[in-house]
């Protein structure tokens, strides 16, 4: 009885602990996967928007990605001191952001008067930010062709409900806007905003790239 | 005892691991639904919810804010038919369903068949039916406007075109329905002995065309001169994919009661299941046999004579106060001119390739293009032109119907894709342009394949009827909901004959009619003579010219209905002559409606023979007022005297959007992002929150700026946490496979 008793036990606790280190290792896949998933999803959706940037180069009017995207490419933006670039997309449902910098649409499009507001993810898409200082070059490229070059003025901290930016009115500005801190593994109220202002707007054939090399060396 | 220690140990570590397993599931569970929210943003306005507060399949509409949407009221319509010979009374009831919380005002464009007679408006809430009245236009909406800032309940009915209506519904209460019903009357078309009723569920984009560029109007801003009232004919479309999986959006049920006048044969709906019930000799039941349908595609009802026999002729009269309304429908016999030689013919044909085409109806005109090409006889002439926004011949004159030039155009059209505009107006001027105009030999005819997607009608019909020579047009109607006031208005301006293909099945049959209508010489010099003062007017006059299969089909207003009248016509050099009897008639109601309808129709027209705009309206205005039509100029409102919305509480407008028709391809139609807009509110602060505008001034930012979106995702710590969770698992494992090897 007693030994039979015995010899159940570590039989059972070991099966439990096997069970329990299999469920664990289950677990974590799963979660690692639905990291993993979330850095597929922002590095492939890049990818797809190379080709519906060109489609919009073209003249075609909210080119989606793929089908069922709620979204479209608006803009390129680029920092050649960083080597950085991206394509960024219009704020439909709230999903943009998972594929890219989304442009606010409460704001003005990039060059316009006003301020304009492209937010992205601080781990991926502008995950950069940190390394932008004031006197780089931000360009962007927006779907019509025109290229517009911005320089980074100051950056800011701020609350994400009190942001304090007003879109509307003043000379043409941009706002890159990320989480604060960088790093932080948990989402937080702070915001991170790089300002930038307008110093030229040119077409790609009006020898824009020296313009474009000055600024960089 | 050292066995004793490892068990304890080995079972202690086991519900340690398996409270760790269950806490990492839980942060899983906790990371990914913050995943799934890290952009959402606290505060939804009112009248608004977020996608994660749904839990029904409601019809959501994309407001400015990110993420914010706005249930729309939901339509529900059953058409009633009543058909009496070939008089159709139809009733339509739609229920304005409001799914949200807040009082809406829902506008719903939809189709109707081209000219009918509309004449009568209900509104029922609860028990109550509050009856519309007719009134001009302008005067109409007033009573409709100020009853909807009153907050009381109103419905108003008001014509876009001859074959599109809007219903406006103003008060509808959180969670309330609201029925409309709309009445009218219509007259089944007879071609080639088979009768045939259309209720028309869908509408087919209009494209609208530009001065620069194209795009297909969806934004409600669009003012064209060519088209001004571009943002009432395009109604929001709901792309296929969001339509609701499961439930229809904008159900449809259909019945209708048949008395046929003479002994069924066939009875039987085009494009929909039903179910037949023969109730009498002459009688039929006939309703949908899988339930409510989509409203993507017309509704046909046909039937014909038991015996091919019966009456060629059926009179019908409806006596109002001192006043007798006759309708008269007449086949001339088949076998009329059918041993006339066949004449050559120079044929133009015009296919439609623009983006609207794409798909099942493109198919459905490539077929019926070649078929028809196939048709043509070596000493025929011919010339295929094709257009979207652009425009192409594929020869630069009509060439002779030989084997290498017919092949040539096959060719041609099998290549065809449908994309880009609906720039018709080139394309029509093009056929129309007739190289050899004193050729009396020849037939010239403009065969003109199209679904009619356009909004700027009247310059066509223009083109039409100053181009039109010796040529005569015949407009081929494809897909499941083809602008058909356009075709018919087209084809008698263009003194030919309109065609409807519905299905890729139907081509060759419909295809083989209208030749053989093509090919029979046609009647003409058609003349109603009644005796002396027993008529007081009759529509449409003249009586246009007829194809083979076609019946004579007028109305007259009578002072007397005694004697009888005589139809005669000219048909190849020889007469043909019917005698009928006035007091042999049946009675029917809604002939009246049916003459006021013709009277409007046909003062319309009177456009192109160049009257001048202020005499048009005039008679149209007084025809409408006197048989309470819905016109262009007039409309039917209904008012509740009772206030329902505290005036306090807001009303938010909602335009309800259309399903895009079967066999439609959006992707296809160039700038088709057609998301559902919102305009107009009572309330200027939600109207700001509703209009997906671009212009930052009509934003409402407060002093504290914009709220800025979430932009961190837990990516990285999910990755690092389930690293550390499958590390430690995998360690585990090996640790307790060791042990069991010592």
């Amino acid at each position: 009885m007693v030994s039979a008793q015995k010899r159940a036990h570590p039989k059972a606790g070991r099966m439990a602990a096997t069970l329990a280190a299999i469920c664990l290792l289950l677990a974590g896949g799963f979660v690692f996967g639905q990291g993993a998933y979330l850095t597929a999803k922002a590095e492939i959706a890049q990818v797809l928007l190379a080709k519906a940037w060109t489609r919009a180069q073209d003249g075609e009017t909210a080119p989606t990605p793929w089908p069922w995207a709620d979204t479209w490419p608006v803009a390129r933006l680029s920092v050649p001191s960083l080597g950085e670039r991206a394509i960024v997309l219009a704020e439909g449902g709230g999903e943009a952001l998972a594929f890219g910098p989304a442009h606010l649409a409460v704001s003005p499009a990039p060059g316009d008067a006003g301020t304009s507001i492209i937010a992205a993810h601080r781990d991926t898409h502008f995950a950069f930010l940190r390394d932008v200082e004031p006197g780089d070059e931000v360009i962007v490229e927006r779907a019509d062709g025109e290229r517009i070059a911005f320089r980074v003025t100051h950056t800011q901290i701020v609350h994400a409900e009190r942001s304090g930016i007003q879109p509307a009115g003043g000379p043409a500005r941009l706002a890159l806007v990320t989480c604060w801190p960088f790093g932080s593994l948990t989402p937080g109220p702070l915001r991170y905003v790089v300002w930038a202002e307008k110093i030229m707007t040119d077409h790609p054939d009006a020898g824009f790239e020296l313009a474009l090399n000055s600024g960089t060396g | 005892m050292t066995s004793s220690r490892t068990r304890n140990a080995a079972g202690s570590q086991a519900w340690l691991g398996l409270m760790i397993a269950i806490a990492a599931f839980a942060a899983t569970i906790f990371l990914w639904s913050e995943a799934q929210a890290d952009t959402l943003d606290p505060a939804t306005p009112e009248g608004m919810v977020r996608l994660s507060e749904v839990n029904e399949g409601a019809l959501l509409l994309k407001t400015v804010e990110a993420g914010v949407y706005v249930p729309a009221p939901l339509v529900a319509t059953d058409i009633a038919l009543d058909i009496s010979g070939p008089v159709v009374r139809a009733t339509i009831t739609q229920r304005f369903e409001n799914p949200s919380e807040a009082w809406v005002e829902g506008t719903y464009v939809f189709p109707m068949p081209e000219d009918a007679g509309v004449d009568r408006l209900r509104m029922q809430i609860g028990e109550r039916f509050i009856e519309g009245e007719i009134h001009e236009r302008q005067q109409a909406r007033q009573i409709y406007e100020r009853a909807r800032a009153a907050g009381q309940r109103a419905s108003l009915l008001e014509q876009e075109r001859p074959n599109m209506f809007t219903t406006s519904v103003a008060n509808i209460g959180p969670g309330e329905t609201i029925i409309v019903q709309i009445e009218y009357q219509d007259v089944a078309r007879l071609r080639d002995g088979t009768f045939e009723v259309r209720a028309p569920l869908a509408i087919t984009p209009r494209y609208i065309p530009q001065d620069v560029g194209y795009q297909l109007a969806s934004t409600g801003s669009i003012s064209r001169s060519s088209v001004p009232d571009a943002h009432r004919i395009t109604p929001p479309i709901m792309h296929p994919d969001s339509e609701p999986g499961e439930g229809l959006r904008l159900p449809v049920t259909i019945r209708a009661n048949l008395d046929a006048g003479f002994e069924l044969g066939p009875v039987a709906s085009r494009f929909h299941a039903t179910y037949v019930e023969h109730t009498a000799p002459g009688q039929a039941t006939v309703r949908l046999a899988d339930g409510p349908i989509p409203a993507d595609r017309d509704f046909v009802l046909t039937w014909r004579p038991a015996n091919e026999t019966a009456p060629s002729a059926a009179l019908f009269t409806e006596t109002v106060g001192d006043e007798t309304y006759l309708l008269a429908q007449i086949l001339p016999p088949a076998q009329l001119g059918a041993d006339t030689p066949r004449r050559p013919r120079e044929t133009i044909f015009v296919i439609d390739n623009s983006g609207s085409m794409a798909g099942e109806s493109m198919r459905q005109a490539r077929e019926a293009l070649i078929f028809a090409l196939e048709r043509l006889e070596p000493t025929d002439r011919f010339n295929v032109i094709r257009f979207d926004n652009t425009m192409e011949q594929v020869f630069p004159d009509a060439v002779d119907a030989s084997a290498v030039n017919l092949a040539t155009a096959i060719g041609f059209v099998r290549r065809l894709d449908a994309e880009g505009g609906t720039e018709m107006l080139p394309a029509l001027v093009a056929a129309l342009n007739d190289s050899r105009p004193d050729e009396t030999g020849r037939v010239r005819q403009v065969v003109f394949l199209t679904d009619g997607a356009i909004g700027n009608e009247q310059q066509l019909f223009e083109a039409i009827d100053v181009g039109l020579g010796r040529s005569r047009l015949f407009p081929v109607g494809i897909g499941s909901a083809p602008n058909t006031y356009f075709m018919s208005r087209a084809a008698r301006a263009g003194r030919g004959t309109f065609t409807h293909i519905g299905q890729i099945s139907d081509v060759a049959e419909v295809m083989e009619k209208l030749f053989t209508a093509l090919e029979r010489p046609v009647m003409t010099e058609l003349d109603a003579l009644f005796p002396r003062d027993a008529l007081a007017e009759i529509w449409p006059a003249p009586l246009p010219d007829l194809y083979y299969g076609e019946p004579v089909v007028m109305t007259a207003r009578l002072q007397s209905t005694e004697g009888v009248m005589l139809v005669e016509g000219e048909l190849a050099g020889e007469t043909w002559r019917e005698q009928l009897s006035l007091a042999n008639t049946r009675p029917a109601s809604g002939i009246a409606t049916l003459f006021g309808r013709n009277r409007i129709r046909s003062i319309e027209e009177t456009r192109f023979q160049g009257a001048y705009q202020d005499t048009i309206d005039a008679g149209v205005l007084r025809t409408a007022l006197e048989f309470s039509l819905v016109s262009r100029l007039t409309s039917l409102v209904a008012v509740d005297v009772t206030p329902a919305r505290p005036v306090a509480d807001p009303l938010v407008q909602r335009d309800i959007p259309v399903m895009a028709p079967d066999g439609w391809d959006l992707e296809a139609v160039s700038d088709d992002r057609i998301d559902p807009v919102q305009h107009a509110a009572l309330d200027t602060a939600l109207i700001d929150q509703l209009r997906p505008g671009r212009d930052p001034n009509a934003q409402a930012v407060d002093e504290n700026g914009v709220p800025l979106p979430a932009t961190a995702t837990p990516r990285e710590m999910m990755m690092w946490l389930g690293a550390l969770m499958m590390l430690i698992a995998l360690f585990w494992l090996i640790a307790n496979r060791e042990r069991r090897l010592w």
